[in-house]
C-alpha cells in the first residue's frame, strides 16, 4: 500500500509518516508540507518528501495528478491545518478548509486514490450543560457563528469531507482528542507551559488528552482500513484539569470565570502565548471526553501510550537521567553458547 | 486501627480507573471515601436513617434506583447514596443523575462529579448501564422540590426515559421511597426570576438549616419491565409509557406504606 500525508513536517506528520514507514504493509511514502524537508526526517528508499503549498488548488490537483498518480498511491491521509491560534483570516481559511475541500473534491476523482483520512478535531463539538460527558461521533456540532475562526474553520472543514460520504472514495473522519505537543497548535500545551495556570473558580473539569503516539497509530490504522465514516480518537490520558496542571508541576490558581479572558488576553498580549482562553472557556467549564467505541469496532484503536507533559526544564533533565540510568542498569544480553 | 468506613467502600467498589484515580465521569474513591466519613453524623445521628430493603439492589450487572423526590435541596438524593452505599455489599456506588444546570454550578458541579453525579443526558445513562452500574434517578426531576410544601409526598410530572432505557438494557427497576426530606427542609417561596447559573429558581427555604426530621429510606422489590418485551419495544412509547407507570404506582405505594407506618416527622 502507498500513502500520501500532508502535514508531514509537524509533529504529528513526522509521526505519522514514521510509523507508516515502519509498517509492513506499506510500501511507499510520499510525505507533503509546505515547509522543507525537516533535517531530522531520515532518507528511506521507501520514502519521499514533496514541498507543496496546499493553500492554491492548483498545487494540489498538479500534486494529485502528478506525483501522487505517478507514484500510484492508495490513500491520503491529510492533518494539514493551521496550527496558530492567534492567526485568522482568508489564508488560514484556504489551509484549513479549501486544501480539504480540493484534496477530497481530486481524491474522489482520482485513479489510484481509494481512501482518505482526515484529522478533524474534538473542537468541532458544541459544549453545553446539556451535552452529555462522554461525546459520542452523534453529538452536535458547533454552529455557533460568534464562535472564532478556529472553530468554525475546523467545523466546516469537517462537514465538508463528510459531504462526500457515500462515494467511490473511503473516507475516515477522525475527530482527535487534543494532541498534547509542542508545536503541533495545542492549546493546552501551551496553557500548560506557563509556570501559573489560572483555572475558573470552582471547576475541575474532565479532559481527554491524546499522545503523539496514540494519534499516529490511530490514523495508520484508519488508512490500513476500508470502513468510511467518522470516528473518535480518544487519548490515553483522562483527567480533571487541575490534574493535568500538577502532573505538568505548575502552580495551580482558581481565579473567578469572568477574570480568565481578560488575565490571558493580557499574557498574550504581554508574552506572546498562544493560548486563548475563548476558544477553551467551555471545555475548561464542561469538560469533554470522546467515546472511542465506534473506532475500536471499525479499526482496533485503543489508546496506550500516556501522554508528555510540557514539565519544567529540571524535571526533564531529573526523567531523562533516571531512565537513562535505567536503560545503563539493564543486564547485557548473554550471548548464546555455540555447540 | 481499621479503614473508616468511607475508605472501605472506597476501596471495596467497583470503580473503572481511567489512569488517573478518575473515571470517565470525574468520580475519585477518596474524594467519595472523605464525603462518606464527613457526612456520616448527619446521616447516622441528624436524620437517624432507617433502611429496610436494600437486599433488593443487585449485587452486580446494571439496576435502576428510582425514586421520589422532595425538599428544597436534595438531601434526598444524599441520604438514598449513603445509604446504598453502605448496604451494600460488595458496595455499591449509586451513579445519581442530576438536572441539567448542575454542571453549571460552580464548586457543586466539580463536587458532584467526584462523587459519581452525572449529568442527565440519554448518552451518559446509557454508557453505565452498558457498563453494568448502578444508577439512581429522580423522574420528578425539578418539579419534585418545586412543589408546595401542601403538596408533599405527592408524586408530581414523572418523565419515562429511565422506563425506555430499563427496557433495552434489560435493567431491573428497584423503587425508593424516601420519607423525611419534605418536612426537612420545606420550601416556602421561589424566585423564579432570579436564575443563577441557569438554576430554574432561586429558592427561599423556611427554616435557615434542615429540620432534624427522622428520614426512613424503602426499597421494593426489583421491577423487571423488560419482560415480555423486545429490544425494540423501548421505542414503542405506548410501552414505555405504561412501564414508567407502572414504576411510579410502585413508588406510590411504597411511599404510602411508609408514610402510614412512621410514629412521627422527627420520631
Amino acid at each position: 500500500m502507498k500513502v500520501m500525508v500532508t502535514g508531514a513536517s509537524t509533529p504529528l506528520g513526522l509521526a505519522i509518516v514514521e510509523k507508516l514507514l515502519a509498517t509492513p504493509e506499506i510500501s511507499f511514502v510520499l510525505a507533503v508540507a509546505k515547509e522543507r524537508k525537516p533535517a531530522h526526517l531520515e532518507d528511506a528508499p521507501r520514502l519521499r518528501y514533496q514541498s507543496v503549498d496546499l493553500t492554491r488548488p492548483r498545487n494540489v490537483h498538479d500534486l494529485l495528478w502528478g506525483d501522487a498518480q505517478h507514484h500510484r498511491i492508495d490513500a491520503v491521509i491529510h492533518t494539514a491545518l493551521h496550527r496558530s491560534a492567534s492567526d485568522a483570516g482568508r489564508t488560514v481559511h484556504a489551509q484549513n478548509v479549501e486544501a480539504a475541500r480540493a484534496l477530497v473534491l481530486g481524491c474522489s476523482e482520482h485513479p489510484t486514490i481509494h481512501r482518505f483520512v482526515y484529522r478533524s478535531f474534538a473542537d468541532v463539538y458544541s459544549l453545553k450543560d446539556t451535552t452529555t460527558n462522554l461525546l459520542d461521533e452523534d453529538d452536535p456540532l458547533d454552529f455557533d457563528p460568534d464562535s472564532p475562526q478556529w472553530v468554525r474553520d475546523r467545523v466546516e472543514a469537517d462537514l465538508t469531507v463528510c459531504a462526500h460520504f457515500g462515494g467511490r472514495l473511503q473516507i475516515a473522519v477522525l475527530r482527535c482528542a487534543e494532541l498534547l505537543a509542542p508545536d503541533s497548535g495545542s492549546q493546552l500545551w501551551d496553557y500548560l507551559s506557563s509556570r501559573v495556570c489560572l483555572r475558573p473558580l470552582g471547576f475541575d473539569p474532565m479532559l481527554d488528552v491524546l499522545s503523539l503516539d496514540d494519534a499516529a497509530a490511530a490514523f495508520v490504522a484508519a488508512a490500513l482500513h476500508s470502513q468510511s465514516g467518522v470516528f473518535n480518537i480518544p487519548g490515553a490520558d483522562r483527567l480533571p484539569l487541575s490534574r493535568a496542571i500538577a502532573e505538568s508541576l505548575r502552580l495551580d490558581i482558581a481565579v473567578p470565570g469572568p477574570l480568565m479572558s481578560p488575565l490571558y488576553r493580557l499574557r498574550r498580549i504581554a508574552l506572546g502565548f498562544d493560548f486563548r482562553y475563548d476558544l477553551n472557556a467551555r471545555r475548561f467549564h464542561l469538560g469533554g471526553i470522546l467515546d472511542g467505541r465506534r473506532a475500536h469496532e471499525a479499526f482496533g484503536y485503543v489508546p496506550q501510550v500516556p501522554a508528555r507533559w510540557p514539565r519544567p526544564w529540571w524535571r526533564r533533565l531529573i526523567d531523562q537521567l533516571a531512565a537513562d540510568r535505567a536503560i545503563a542498569s539493564r543486564p547485557e544480553p548473554q550471548a548464546k553458547p555455540l555447540h | 486501627m481499621g479503614a473508616s468506613t468511607g475508605t472501605r467502600i472506597a476501596r471495596d467498589a467497583p470503580f473503572h480507573d481511567e489512569g488517573h484515580g478518575f473515571d470517565v465521569f470525574g468520580l475519585h474513591p477518596p474524594s467519595l471515601a472523605s464525603a462518606i466519613d464527613a457526612t456520616s453524623a448527619i446521616y447516622e445521628r441528624y436524620f437517624r436513617v432507617d433502611s429496610q430493603g436494600a437486599e433488593h439492589i443487585p449485587k452486580t450487572g446494571p439496576a435502576i434506583l428510582v425514586a421520589n423526590h422532595g425538599g428544597m435541596l436534595p438531601i434526598d438524593a444524599a441520604m438514598l447514596f449513603l445509604d446504598v452505599v453502605r448496604r451494600t455489599d460488595p458496595p455499591r456506588i449509586p451513579r445519581a443523575v442530576a438536572d441539567h444546570f448542575v454542571p453549571r454550578l460552580p464548586l457543586v458541579s466539580t463536587f458532584f462529579a467526584r462523587l459519581g453525579v452525572v449529568s442527565g443526558t440519554r448518552a451518559n445513562v446509557r454508557y453505565l448501564l452498558e457498563r453494568g452500574e448502578l444508577i439512581a434517578i429522580f423522574p420528578e426531576g425539578v418539579s419534585g422540590p418545586a412543589k408546595p410544601f401542601r403538596e408533599r409526598y405527592c408524586v408530581q410530572h414523572w418523565a419515562v426515559g429511565f422506563a425506555e432505557l430499563a427496557i433495552r438494557y434489560r435493567a431491573p427497576v428497584i423503587p425508593v421511597a424516601i420519607i423525611g426530606a419534605e418536612e426537612s427542609w420545606p420550601l416556602v417561596m421561589k424566585l423564579r426570576n432570579v436564575r443563577v447559573f441557569g438554576a430554574p429558581y432561586l429558592p427561599i427555604p423556611a427554616s435557615l438549616v434542615p429540620l432534624p426530621t427522622h428520614f426512613h429510606i424503602r426499597y421494593g422489590t426489583p421491577l423487571h419491565l423488560d419482560h415480555g418485551h423486545i429490544y425494540t419495544d423501548a421505542e414503542n412509547p405506548a410501552i414505555v409509557a405504561a412501564a414508567a407507570d407502572t414504576a411510579r404506582a410502585a413508588v406510590e405505594r411504597l411511599v404510602q406504606e411508609t408514610l402510614a407506618t412512621r410514629r412521627g416527622v422527627f420520631r
